[in-house]
């Protein structure tokens, strides 16, 4: 009876998701001859020789390192800060921290544009305050680690909190009577216990970046452009869907890296309650 | 009741509700097929059908809104279908759709020849727009220049490529246009310096002439020129996203010049979106590339002399006004026939040519090759 219920699931997903892949993976070890279509590994090598796709997937990677270290080094504090504090004013910047949540990523985009563009908010204040004017990040690879910090921040500060739930206040009282500093509580008591926590926000970020596609098409350069924008591109205006399947499955490889990491961290802690 | 017999009634009913609804087009009803965007069909259900049904007492409009991927195309083929077997085909007139298009319709004889069907406006339509007597070029856009008169006077403003060009150079960073795929300005400012590489002749691109190879070595020409102003682009050739965040640029004092959609940017200026010191020009030596909607009216159509009474409403001088005036479009009759403020506020844009570029093959090099040629190719630090 069990079986039967999940069968419907299983079966659509089989049906819509897998199978569609296996095809696609197909396709990209094809190429067409005059007599028919035959093995080959013709468009991962054009992929590896070609300089202007490797430049995307290189500034995809880095869009993903830099936001990634940026998005937790934002939310740790934050984090800290309402597992260890009460009353209003934690409630209150717990729930501006969450606001990105409910915002969707056009929007953010073109209100960005509007701030931190060109002679947008970020000049028009820093013109009143007598400051130089600085160069925008709108356009340029920093535009979408901009956005892509802000749009990841909520999901994160929520996993990372929930770990910080494990830390019984107890134990850092008692490291407190002990002598020990904030510094040596933070690294002997309170990180390796949401290391795991960490790890998790840390592969849900590589894997959304990876596919990010609103934030860096609308406020990224036109070159070197992210996987995302460049998959779409090569598939719909290129007009060479072979090539960007090969793409997909290659940016694909990339986040199964991660998924690996979040399966086993997750295998592991439920291991050690088991 | 059991649950047996509610579970019954309940899937005959909603059965019943999946069922075609049989749909007969009525007497003086004109069913008139719309696919463009929610401008398009509010223009029709706003403007046209309360004063078409105004003056022609007893015959009504009814908009059939048909977006989506494939649009209009099913009701065509529809049509094509009821006229081998001389059907109803449940439709008057489409709004925008291409006789050439729908593979045999001409030869069939699907469509109505506007030149011989005796509209009285016909002979007011703009020469420039008409491509085939079977379809009705009742409004138009073209891409232009937008730009803002505080820093350029009016007076002062480049009205060729090589004056744009040299302009470009003399005030770096102040002209940015966006990625070709992206949307249609940028898309035929790129097109524009392709024509104006390879003798600024449109005729030698056409829809089945591309050649791998041949053809990437006349694109590349143009893709040259591109090259040649990239670093005086804003921000030393960074390209925007879009049509609209272009002209957020523009209307943020980012930069001075931009190329515009006439309709977006007509629609921005009486939307105060961009201030009412924003210029349009149109480059007098080869105008950018635009084009022309056309209605067509399949000749099986039950209401077929209304519809055509219809069609001959629309190009009245009254309506293409409107078309100018609420929805930033361009007439499809010559401007002389609309009212004298309409014709001194626009001089400097209306068109003295529409060239077109092919799409298809062409729009695939384009797209690869810009990405490719001209985006990276710049030292932006």
């Amino acid at each position: 009876m069990g079986l039967l219920l999940v069968a419907v699931p299983v079966l659509l997903v089989l049906w819509l998701i897998v199978w569609p892949i296996v095809v696609a993976v197909f396709t990209t070890f094809q190429v067409d001859t005059p007599k028919g279509p035959a093995w080959s590994l013709e468009s991962y090598s054009f992929f590896f020789t070609d300089g202007f796709s490797l430049g995307n997937l290189w500034v995809t990677i880095w869009t993903t390192a830099v936001t990634t270290v940026i998005v937790i080094a934002v939310a740790l504090p934050i984090a800290l800060y309402l597992r260890f504090s009460n009353g209003k004013l934690a409630a209150y910047i717990q729930s501006i921290a969450l606001f990105p949540l409910f915002v969707p990523s056009i929007l953010l985009a073109f209100a960005l544009i509007r701030t931190i563009g060109p002679n947008g908010m970020l000049d028009t204040l820093l013109n009143a305050a007598h400051l130089p004017k600085i160069r925008s990040p709108y356009l340029t690879p920093w535009g979408p680690v901009i956005g892509l910090t802000w749009d990841n921040l909520p999901l994160t500060l929520l996993i990372v909190l929930s770990g910080l739930a494990n830390v019984s206040t107890a134990s850092v009282e008692a490291a407190r009577d002990v002598g020990a500093g904030s510094l040596s509580i933070l690294w002997h008591i309170i990180l390796p216990r949401i290391a795991n926590s960490l790890l998790v926000a840390a592969s849900f970020i590589v894997l959304g970046l990876f596919s990010a596609f609103t934030l860096p098409y609308l406020l990224g350069p036109a070159a070197p452009e992210m996987m995302g924008p460049f998959m779409q591109r090569t598939f719909i205006d290129v007009n060479n869907p072979t090539e960007a399947t090969t793409q997909a499955m290659i940016t694909f490889l990339f986040c199964a890296v991660f998924a690996v990491f979040y399966v086993r961290s997750v295998a592991s802690s439920q291991r050690r309650r088991g | 009741m059991n649950r047996r017999e509610l579970l019954l009634t309940g899937t005959a009913l909603a059965s019943a509700t999946l069922l075609p609804r049989a749909v007969f087009a009525e007497a003086n009803r004109l069913d008139v097929y719309i696919n463009g965007d929610a401008n398009i069909s509010d223009f029709w259900s706003n403007v046209i059908k309360p004063a078409f049904e105004k003056a022609n007492s007893g015959i009504t409009v009814n908009v059939v809104i048909a977006r989506g991927d494939n649009g209009t195309t099913p009701i065509v083929a529809r049509a094509m279908a009821a006229l081998k077997t001389k059907q109803d085909p449940q439709v008057d007139v489409f709004e925008e759709n291409d006789p050439l298009e729908a593979k045999g319709g001409i030869a069939a004889g699907l469509w109505a020849d506007f030149s011989k069907a005796g509209l009285a406006n016909y002979s007011k339509i703009n020469p420039l727009a008409i491509q085939t007597p079977y379809g009705l070029p009742y409004r138009g856009s073209q891409v232009l220049l937008a730009y803002d008169t505080t820093k350029l006077p009016k007076d002062k403003v480049p009205k060729t490529w090589p004056d744009l060009v040299a302009w470009i150079k003399a005030n770096p960073g102040q002209f940015i246009y966006n990625r070709p795929d992206k949307g249609g300005s940028g898309g035929n400012f790129v097109r524009r310096a392709i024509h104006e590489a390879n003798g600024r002749d449109p005729s030698k691109f056409t829809v089945d002439n591309y050649v791998k190879g041949d053809s990437d070595a006349l694109l590349a020409k143009g893709f040259a020129l591109l090259q040649d102003i990239a670093p005086s682009l804003y921000d030393q050739g960074a390209y925007t996203a879009g049509n609209t965040a272009s002209l957020q640029l523009l209307a943020q004092g980012a930069v001075t010049m931009i190329p515009a959609w006439s309709d977006q940017a007509l629609q921005s200026i009486s939307q105060g979106v961009l201030p009412d010191t924003t210029g349009l020009v149109q480059l007098t030596d080869l105008a950018l590339c635009g084009g022309f909607s056309t209605s067509t009216i399949p000749t099986d159509a039950a209401n077929y002399a209304q519809a055509l009474k219809l069609a001959d409403f629309i190009l009245t001088p009254e309506i293409q006004a409107q078309i100018v005036g609420d929805l930033g479009g361009f007439p499809g009759i010559k401007w002389e026939f609309l009212p004298e403020d309409l014709q001194k506020k626009y001089a400097d844009v209306v068109p003295k040519s529409i060239p077109t570029f092919p799409g298809g093959d062409w729009a695939s090099a384009i797209s690869d090759g810009w990405y490719r040629i001209v985006a990276p190719n710049v030292s932006r630090s």
